[in-house]
């Protein structure tokens, strides 16, 4: 006789993941499934009222649950609705895997249909434009259809934010169905989201639509470096690294820029697990606690908040098949590819396969993460360049890290095959963790113009540090990804101007070393 | 075209597993031993005449460890001095095989050598073990007793320090175990160089940060030997999927498994989660963080016929006991006193708890479990099939206070 589990007259507090053997009815089921969501972001209380999160939708299933699970959070009928202010943003990936521009033009098509029947605002960009950030404040939000508007939400909690052109103009621009009162916070968050001028963006029409694959035609320089820098990161581990970095990075900044206070994403508990398990296999065991968390703090100003964390992927996939929802498929690096391609898809195979065995797995991969210690860094200087997690590379010398850099150096003796001299040069007996750098090795002495702003533009082209500063501000995963390109000075802008500008500060801080009282 | 060594510019015969770099046979001798040097130093091992056992089971870690250990005492003057220290677990066809080697490594490098059996220590061997406890859940029972058997002997032999030759693929595979299982406190622990510094006897792990692979050419070019054969009771083991798992990452990127030991280093715990808490056995004296410590729970469970004692959740072998004590005992008095205690004490999760079933009524039986061996050869024979019958005529004593045995004074 199969277990029955009555939801309507108990419901599981804890955050656990489903018995797998119980049998429950459709009914009872839906009713789980929204209980845990809600109590998920109720709980911890961090999203406040009108608050505007961006949800990232990357097309896959558990995208789509979220997506649908906010709509029904949000929509009148709901029982204590919720009370946040969505905007979607799609990131577009082709250039990753290699797809040519007619898939890209597909995929993207059809996940704009998608977004667009949500009734909530949307962007689209792409994974280049995190090499070329200054552009992504020009990127405007889409119109939602307004007769999918109406029909959707009649309590149209959400402003359609005007394109870049218009913004010069008055109120009329605004279109929601909602009363006065409405039009007037939404004009105020208009006037304030984009304060570029009028002649940088990019025109977008009104209505916009079915040009949405305009995207893929702007800002091919962006792509082409893109495709080098990816290119010249040898292993696929790598490659999935850096393209989260940017990833991540893409998202920060642009619900930075667009008057966001929250990001949210759809990753579910399964999904976690490998990544809890992947960080610690490539090192990065400090940020582990902080990927698989419900809030993400590792930006002080915006929050990355996970609440389908509690779900295992079998639930969001029949929640998906109740529902008849309708995801798009994205190729990654590793579809189709064998089990050792990478250390995240052999981590995945292994998680489930272990899971298989044992029901517990996952359950008890994230109840460690629970337990691990997400504790922010204080200041930005101790953030890494590339991915922001914490700088986990100042251990002493009996570490994993001095040890490695010791045997490198016994193994080479000092000799420097090329280019690769960063390890360990003569420097044994360094009590902190400075790598070696050759001498500060400027391509032009210029001058610097005295602010201290780090808006220092005395030459046309910043002087190009030398690798060992470069590798100095990245956390220790970071730094196994950059070592595998050709060139580390071929990491994103974001990256080298964060290291240019530490380096000014590093220079600034030993003229008045002596000075300083606390040592910080 | 043939390779040539990064360091001398001469032939290189090997690359290194951990860095990659081809390598002479001499400069990858001295990257090796100078790594462990540095790995002594920074981590300050070892003191001015300090007495160190080294753990030697006959394996390729323990015997390149014991070899590179003399080595480096000798050439860098570390003033130590080094015995060996062998475990006798009593597993036909493995342990007896590789303790020839141990004897052998004795002649060799002249090292003092002690041998210590878990016949001696606890009166069952690891066959007698698997036999009642199945093929699952058999290497926690050895993993506890061999613990607490290289403690004694080297209390016996008054050393300072225990060396083992956990190697870095070790490391890496307790890491992955300890965030599998969830086990928040050892995965703390376990990256740490030198462990059990306060009470016990600490120990050190020299090869921490070297890979196996290294060890085992090592072992090869300088034509150590020493006996290489899994245990025959270990593919069921759980540390048998982590350790899968390292192998494969190691494939895909060789320096993960020092991504792993850094992570492990990196890892902080939140400050509010419960830790367990160090204290003593009540009745061996040795270290424990409950009331009795799991050696002596197993041994009883052992010795009672209950081999799941140790290993099930501790509230459902409560409840069995209870059950089969009220079979039994016809003793009015007993079974009242049984409910109540357990009644009282039986909030399941928190071992601890164990400590709080006091009850007057049960006699102050011998301790059937560490130092009496007689008592408990009687009793392996007559309950080597579960009887209830006559494990019930006995008072079950593990829940109860008992008097003090004499033991070793820790």
């Amino acid at each position: 006789m199969p277990r029955i589990m009555k939801l309507h007259r108990y419901i599981d507090h804890e955050s656990q993941m489903t018995p797998i053997d119980f049998q429950v009815t459709r009914g009872c089921f839906q009713v789980y499934v929204t209980h845990k969501f809600r109590a998920a972001i109720g709980k911890t209380k961090l999203v406040r009222d009108g608050e505007k999160v961006l949800v990232g939708i990357s097309g896959g299933p558990s995208s789509c649950a979220l997506l649908h699970l906010i709509q029904e959070g949000l929509s009148q009928r709901a029982h204590k609705k919720l009370r946040f202010k969505p905007g979607l943003l799609f990131i577009e990936e082709g250039q990753v895997v290699g797809q040519s521009l007619e898939e890209r033009k597909v995929t993207l098509t059809r996940i704009h249909s998608l977004l667009r029947q949500s009734g909530f605002p949307y962007h689209l960009c792409k994974l280049a434009d995190s090499l070329d950030l200054e552009r992504v404040k020009t990127l405007s939000a889409c119109q939602s259809n307004h007769a999918a508007v109406n029909k959707m939400n009649q309590s149209a909690m959400d402003i359609n934010t005007a394109a870049v052109n218009k913004m010069n103009q008055s109120a009329k621009d605004i279109n929601t169905s909602a009363g006065n009162k409405m039009n007037q916070s939404a004009m105020d968050m208009n006037t304030c989201i984009n304060p570029v001028e009028g002649d940088k963006g990019e025109v977008e029409k009104s209505g916009h639509g079915e040009n949405c694959c305009d995207l893929l035609e702007m800002n091919r320089e962006a792509e082409k470096l893109f495709a080098a820098q990816l290119g010249s990161i040898k292993s696929i581990s790598g490659k999935e690294d850096f393209v989260r970095a940017l990833r991540h990075r893409l998202l920060l900044e642009f619900a930075r820029q667009h008057g966001y206070s929250k990001v949210m994403l759809g990753n579910t508990g399964s999904q976690l697990a490998v990544r809890l398990l992947t960080d610690i296999s490539t090192g990065r065991g400090m940020q582990a606690a902080m990927e698989t968390a419900f809030a993400d703090r590792r930006n002080t100003d915006m929050m990355f908040l996970r609440p389908l964390r509690d779900f295992s992927s079998k639930e969001i996939a029949m929640y998906n098949n109740l529902h008849r929802l309708e995801c798009v498929f994205i190729p990654s690096l590793t579809t189709m590819g064998d089990v050792g391609a990478s250390i995240e898809h052999l981590t995945e195979a292994f998680v489930t396969g272990l899971q298989a065995e044992y029901p517990s797995t996952v359950s008890n991969i994230m109840r460690t993460g629970e337990k691990l210690d997400s504790s922010s860094a204080v200041d930005i200087e101790s953030h890494c360049a590339l991915c922001q997690g914490p700088l986990d590379t100042d251990v002493g010398m009996s570490s994993a890290l001095a040890a490695l850099r010791f045997s490198l150096e016994i193994s080479t003796m000092g000799k420097s095959n090329g280019k690769r001299c960063i390890k360990g040069d003569n420097s044994v007996n360094n009590t902190n963790d400075e790598l070696c750098s050759n001498g500060v090795n400027y391509d032009a002495k210029v001058e610097c113009c005295g602010e201290s702003d780090g808006s220092c533009r005395s030459s046309t082209q910043l002087s190009v540090p030398d690798e060992g500063l470069v590798l100095q501000t990245l956390c220790y995963g970071c730094r196994i990804v950059a070592m595998e390109m050709d060139d580390v000075n071929s990491l994103p802008e974001f990256v080298m101007k964060d290291v240019a500008w530490r380096n000014r500060r590093s220079v600034m801080k030993a003229e008045i070393q002596d000075f300083l009282l606390d040592d910080r | 075209m043939p390779a040539i060594c990064t360091v001398c510019s001469k032939g290189a015969i090997l690359k290194r597993p951990k860095t990659g770099n081809a390598l002479c046979k001499e400069c990858f001798f001295h990257a090796f031993e100078e790594e462990i040097h540095h790995t002594i130093v920074h981590a300050e091992l070892f003191k001015r005449n300090e007495t160190i056992a080294i753990g030697a089971s006959g394996g390729k870690d323990s015997t390149v460890l014991a070899y590179v250990l003399k080595l480096l005492n000798d050439r860098h003057d570390y003033g130590v001095n080094l015995v060996l220290l062998s475990v006798d677990e009593g597993i036909t066809g493995y342990r007896d095989d590789s303790l020839e080697t141990v004897k052998r490594n004795q002649e060799q490098y002249g090292l003092p050598l002690k041998i210590i059996s878990y016949e001696e220590l606890y009166g069952w061997t690891m066959d007698a073990i698997v036999k009642q406890i199945g093929l699952k859940n058999n290497c926690t029972f050895c993993g506890v007793f061999r613990r607490q058997a290289l403690d004694r002997g080297a209390l016996m032999l008054k050393v300072d320090k225990i060396a083992t030759g956990h190697n870095a693929d070790d490391i890496a595979e307790t890491v992955i175990m300890n965030v599998l299982r969830g086990d928040i406190g050892r995965l703390r622990r376990c990256t740490a160089i030198t462990t059990g510094t306060d009470g016990a006897l600490p120990r050190c792990k020299p090869f921490k940060y070297t890979y196996e692979k290294e060890i085992v050419m090592y072992a090869y070019f300088k034509k150590l030997d020493y006996f290489s054969t899994e245990c025959i009771y270990s593919p069921n083991a759980y540390r048998g999927f982590a350790r899968a798992y390292i192998k494969d990452v190691e494939k895909i990127r060789p320096s993960a498994i020092i991504d792993i030991i850094h992570s492990g280093e990196s890892l902080s715990v939140k400050k509010d989660i419960r830790l367990p808490v160090q204290g003593v056995c009540e009745r061996c004296g040795y270290i424990s963080s409950n009331a009795v410590c799991k050696a002596c729970v197993m041994l009883e469970g052992l010795n009672k016929g209950l081999p799941r004692l140790g290993i099930g959740k501790t509230h459902k072998e409560r409840r069995k006991m209870q059950e089969m004590l009220q079979q039994e005992t016809g003793a009015a008095d007993s079974t009242p006193c049984t409910d109540q205690s357990l009644k009282s004490s039986c909030k399941c999760e928190n071992k601890t708890d164990q400590s709080e079933c006091s009850s007057q009524t049960y006699d102050s039986d011998n301790a059937s479990g560490c130092s009496t061996y007689s008592k408990s050869q009687k009793c392996k024979d007559g309950c080597s099939s579960t009887n209830p019958r006559t494990v019930a005529k006995e008072k079950l004593s593990i829940f109860g206070k008992l008097k003090q045995p004499p033991s070793i004074d820790f």
